[in-house]
């Protein structure tokens, strides 16, 4: 059975989704979280709200949630093409050049240890209170996995490949784009599987942290947790954590198209 | 061209080729000198860590000696493989997983485009000779059929097989392969050396191929060089044996004649490694 799986895992997956083995476990973790929500809700009125208000001020205003979804999706998205073509290039330039590699890295590891919100002020006072700001935290977010999973990736390719091209006196750049860069997508897509949850999570922390935001679920979130609507709060979260998944989702969806030749790809 | 002046295809003379820094220096090749006619086919055999792949990497240009010259039709090893005058199969197949077996062989083809120019230079070495269809290629050695699968779903002799005529398909002047057939069964190793003892009678290349077996060694070459450890040529034994050389030859007595003195020189080969 495990070998059927790996050889062919698509088919067999959707088969047994339907079986009660596959679904009823979840169903079942479902109900006990609602449950537990509730008896919550009732013992600690402060801390959690019932689960009807949630959905009645998701019901009820829906165009609000999913306007405020929108810029915050729009600041995720935007910073992260941004630190994706920045990393995707610095990791080239890396992975060609040990000199540009000794000078980077440091750089960019004390980056990635540095927490970045921290700066969110500062970059409001430059960058105003529209999305700008967000968008530059959640590039700043987002370029360090992206940047060490490239420079992984593009020197991953087998010493023996590379002779047999090396052989035939193949330019850098045919190793680059024949070779290299191929031979990095599994790793670029396994950083994007970081990068598009993170970069959701970076949007909304630069709302938080930079005061007087516009707009946005970081927005609504602090905005309504200083008036106490616990409800508010709880819904923009639960956009959030829709938002996040369905963005996993669809990196997988193109990895699983981009990567069918990989294994990693048909074993998850 | 008579046999006496045959002119030689790769010259290596004097090659020393260590690696490290002071302290714990590996000294891989030593004074080593070696010269493969054009269109023949030699061997080199060798207790492990003597320096075999060390000195098909000098000859294919992937690194240079500390000492002496290796030359490939009369230039450095690099001007040979900037006119593609040079295939390699390494000692496994190394093909990339994301293309089909075609596009991996056809890839080389992609790759290095001035090359025709710079073969022209050569004369009658490369530029008459059009490149080999591919697919003609690939069913001559049964892999018609999976052309168009990934790498991953051939078995290890296929893949092997994809290799060689990945490097063959640019009709490549010099061959050098490291071990080509070590990491398979016996039987699939036999036919593997027939087809590819096939193919080269049919290309005329030039083969340097690297063997730890006495067998395919005596069954494949025009010579077998015998080397030992540290980095030393110790012998070099001609084979006279007729060709095409089928697997009945295996059994045949003159073959077992010159397995056994490739065998005593590979002793004197392992006694020498152990004094050292
Ligand atoms: N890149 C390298 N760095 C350091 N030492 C090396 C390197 N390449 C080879 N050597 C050393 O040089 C010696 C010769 O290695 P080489 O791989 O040429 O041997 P070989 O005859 O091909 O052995 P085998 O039969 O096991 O493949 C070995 O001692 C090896 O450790
Ligand atoms: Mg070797």
């Amino acid at each position: 059975m495990t070998r059927s799986e790996r050889v062919s895992p698509r088919r067999p997956v959707a088969a047994r989704g339907l079986r009660p083995a596959m679904w009823l476990p979840l169903v079942v973790m479902l109900v006990v979280l609602g449950a537990a929500w509730t008896w919550g809700a009732q013992r600690f009125p402060y801390l959690l709200p019932p689960l009807r208000g949630v959905g009645a001020t998701l019901t009820g205003s829906p165009a609000y949630y999913l306007k405020n979804a929108g810029v915050t999706l729009e600041e995720a998205l935007g910073g992260l093409a941004i630190g994706f073509v920045a990393a995707f290039a610095v990791g080239v330039l890396i992975s060609e050049l040990p000199v540009a590699r000794r000078a980077v890295l440091p750089v960019a590891v004390v980056l990635n240890v540095t927490p970045i919100v921290a700066i969110a002020p500062t970059l409001v006072v430059a960058f105003g209170f529209g999305p700008a700001p967000k968008i530059v935290i959640t590039a700043l977010i987002c370029f360090f996995p992206i940047l060490i999973n490239t420079a992984t990736g593009l020197r991953s390719v087998p010493p023996q490949i590379l002779q047999v091209y090396q052989s035939i006196a193949a330019s850098r750049l045919e190793v680059l784009a024949y070779l290299r860069v191929p031979s990095a997508l599994p790793f670029i897509f396994a950083a994007l599987r970081i990068a598009f949850p993170l970069s959701v999570t970076g949007a909304v922390v630069a709302e938080l942290t930079a005061a007087g935001s516009a707009a946005g679920l970081g927005t609504v979130i602090s905005n309504a947790s200083s008036m106490n609507q616990l409800a508010v709060v709880y819904a923009a979260i639960l956009v959030l954590a829709v938002m996040g998944t369905l963005l996993l989702l669809l990196v997988t969806i193109i990895e699983r198209r981009a990567l069918r030749w990989h294994d990693s790809s048909a074993q998850s | 061209m008579d046999g006496a002046v045959r002119a030689a295809a790769i010259e290596v003379s004097g090659v020393r080729k260590a690696y490290g820094e002071p302290p714990s220096v590996t000294v891989a090749l030593d004074d080593v000198s070696l010269a493969v006619a054009a269109g023949s086919f030699v061997s080199l055999i060798g207790p492990s860590g003597c320096g075999k792949s060390t000195l098909l990497r000098l000859a294919a240009g992937l690194e240079a000696p500390d000492h002496g010259t290796v030359r490939v039709h009369g230039v450095a090893p690099r001007e040979a493989a900037a006119a593609k005058l040079i295939g390699l199969v390494p000692q496994s197949p190394a093909l990339l997983p994301w293309l089909s077996v075609l596009k991996n062989v056809t890839l080389p083809r992609k790759v290095n485009q001035g090359a025709g120019k710079r073969r022209a230079r050569f004369g009658d070495l490369g530029a008459g000779r059009p490149p080999a269809d591919p697919m003609d290629l690939l069913r001559r050695v049964g892999l018609g059929d999976v052309a168009h699968k990934l790498p991953a779903e051939l078995s290890g002799g296929m893949a092997q097989r994809a290799a060689i005529v990945r490097a063959l398909g640019l009709r490549p002047d010099v061959l050098l392969m490291d071990e080509p057939f070590s990491a398979l069964d016996e039987l699939t190793r036999e036919s593997l050396q027939g087809q590819l003892l096939d193919l080269w009678g049919e290309l005329k290349t030039t083969v340097l191929f690297v063997t730890h077996s006495i067998a395919e060694a005596v069954r494949m070459s025009d010579v077998v060089v015998v080397m030992g450890s540290p980095g030393r040529v110790l012998d070099s034994v001609p084979i006279g044996l007729p060709r095409p050389r089928d697997p009945g030859l295996l059994g045949d007595p003159r073959f077992h004649g010159y397995e056994d003195q490739v065998r005593v020189s590979l002793r004197h080969a392992w006694s020498a490694t152990d004094d050292a």
